[in-house]
This record gives structure tokens, sequence and C-alpha cells, in this order.
């Protein structure tokens, strides 16, 4: 069996207290994919701890936020000439024993982007907050209309992305709140786009990109994003 | 009636820039905000003139005019404070970017 190439893209911001044991389970599970930690401008000791354990870091002098994080990430795969690109938050949010489950459809050509969703699997009894319950659900009815494809958790963050997909992502990812928008694209590049069950862990540090504040510019902007998007050129 | 029309042309062909603008990948729903925010209230008051009486009598003017006026005043004054905060921010960013390069440099030349 040939194997592929897999970069395993970390996103982190002020993660210092995690870093290190996410870092070290994904070594220890998965031995033989690349992990590279993007520290979006932390303030804390996020690069050291994930060099420590192991990972390949690379620091962006200021905070990017999530978008900017994640598409350095992509540059580097698209550059690197890897095979997928794995995305798994640096939070520990995301249990990286399911990170198989996620890249499995990727590594056998099933899908080009494979979501992790903490929906499909019933035994997952993820407590997520009202509100965002609500823009979960109003999202993926709004991609639903725009894509024709269902998706229980088009906010998660838990994602895989195959070598077809990599370049156009490499060359423009939506900042702030990249998720849903990322869906939309996706599927104007023609993309195959699917689920797989996951089990979200308690956040173990961190913050949330999406404090609630924000909530409101949050559910514009990314609505605002997903609708201009399928008015851009296919490919 | 002419100025309603005048001032509804605007604000459209403003909007549609502004998505153009953003279609293209030119500019970021973040920065295009206010404009779609500003042509969107053109567009509210002038298509219900009786409220934009009632507000501008509310708000103390005599003639709803001034209080178009005093709206297009404040906006610029708005739009202008958040360029220059976003001017401040560029300007921080590009010397932050300048030292990474610098130290980037530094690690080089020690490896070598």
């Amino acid at each position: 069996m040939v194997s592929e190439r897999v970069l395993i893209i970390v996103p982190a911001f002020n993660e210092g207290r995690v870093i290190s044991r996410l870092v070290k389970e994904l070594r220890t599970l998965y031995p033989k994919y690349d992990v590279l930690v993007i520290n979006d401008g932390s303030v804390d000791a996020t690069p050291r701890e994930a060099q420590e354990a192991g990972a390949t870091v690379v620091t962006l002098p200021y905070n990017l936020g999530i978008g900017g994080a994640v598409g350095t990430g992509l540059r580097i795969a698209d550059e690197e000439n890897y095979d997928v690109a794995l995305q798994i938050d640096g939070d520990g949010q995301h249990d990286p024993a399911f990170l198989k489950d996620v890249l499995n459809p990727v590594l056998n050509g099933r899908l080009d982007l494979s979501i992790g969703s903490r929906f499909l699997s019933r035994e997952s009894a993820f407590k997520s907050t009202f509100l965002r319950r609500i823009g979960i659900r109003f999202f993926s009815g709004l991609l639903g209309l725009m894509t024709g494809v269902r998706l229980s958790d088009p906010t998660s963050g838990f994602r895989a992305v195959s070598k077809t997909l990599i370049p156009y992502f490499a060359r423009y990812y939506p900042v702030d709140f990249p998720e849903p928008e990322a869906i939309q694209m996706a599927n104007r590049f023609g993309a195959k786009i699917g689920e797989v069950p996951v089990k979200m862990r308690k956040r173990l540090g961190g913050i949330s990109s999406i404090r609630y504040f924000s909530v409101l510019y949050y559910m514009a902007k990314v609505t605002f994003a997903i609708l201009i998007d399928v008015l851009k050129k296919k490919k | 009636m002419q100025a309603r029309t005048f001032a509804i042309l605007i604000a459209v062909a403003i909007m549609i820039s502004v998505i153009e603008l953003i279609r293209r990948e030119k500019m970021t729903f973040k920065y295009s905000c206010l404009w779609l925010v500003a042509s969107a209230v053109v567009l509210f008051f002038a298509f219900s003139p009786h409220v934009l009486r009632q507000v501008s009598e509310v708000a103390g003017f005599v003639l709803p005019s001034n209080f178009v006026f005093f709206l297009l005043l404040t906006f610029f004054v708005f739009l202008s404070l958040f360029l220059t905060i976003y001017i401040n921010e560029q300007n921080n960013r590009t010397d932050s970017l300048a030292q990474s390069i610098a130290m980037l440099e530094y690690k080089i030349h020690k490896k070598s």
C-alpha cells in the first residue's frame, strides 16, 4: 500500500496548557503523519510546548484568527504537495481518536471534504449553548439550500481536505468565521462533501472564537458570505 | 421627488459596487459593513419619507433635509474614525512583520 502523506494542521491561539497533550496524543496515534501547529500569535507558551511535544511549529507574527491560521496550514500543505490536509482544533475539543474516521473517506476517495459532526452519533451528548444550536440549525438549512448537501454540523472545524481541493483553499481561504463558508466554496469547486460522526470533548482550555456579543455579527457575516460565494465564478 | 430618486439611485449603485467588490474578493465583509448598512438606511428613508419626517421631528430638526445632512456628516465622521483605526492597525502589523522578517534573517545567519 502506498502511504499517503497527511498533514495534520492544528491552529492554536494561547493553548499552552493543553497543546502538549494533544500533540503527544497525535504523535502516538498517528506516527506516520506530520503534525503542524500554527501558532496564531499566542502570548503564552504555546509554540514552545508544541515544539517540545514534537510538532513542527510555525508562528504568525500577530493573531490572524482561525481562518488566517488554517489558511496558512493549507498553503503549506499545497506547497509541500500533501495528499490530505486535516484540521483539528488546538484546544483539545476534538478527540484525536476520531481523526482516522474523519480522514478515511478522503483517503479512499469517497469525499473531498470530510467533516466530523458531533450531532450524528446518538450517544454523543454534546452540550452546546442554545444560541449556538440555533446558529448551527440555520447554517445547515442555508447550506442545504445552496449546495444540496444536508449537513448536521456545518460549523465543525474537525475536517479533512483532499488533494484536489487544497489548491483552491490555498489560493483563498475565508477569514473571521470560515467553516460554513468553506463548505459553500468547496461545493462551488465541485467537491464531494460529507460528514462522519465524531465525539467532541469538553473544551480543555482556550475560549471559543465565537463570543456572545459577536453572535449577531457572525450570523450576518457568514450568511452574507455564503450568498456572495454563490455568485462567484465556478472555477 | 427628484431628490428621492437621486438618493435611491446612489444608494443602489453603492450597494451593487460593494457587493461586486466582495464577490471579486477585493473587499471583505468587515470593511464593507458600514457601507452596506448606510446604503440600506438611505433606501429605507427614501421609501418611507413619513418615517424620516417623524424621526427628524423627534430628533429636534425643523427640516427633514437638515436631519439628512446631519446623518451624512455623522456617517463620515465615524467612517474616518474607523479608517484611522484601521490604518493604525495596518501600521502596527507592518512593523511587526518587518521585525519578524529580521528575526528570521537572524536565525538563518546563525545556522549558516
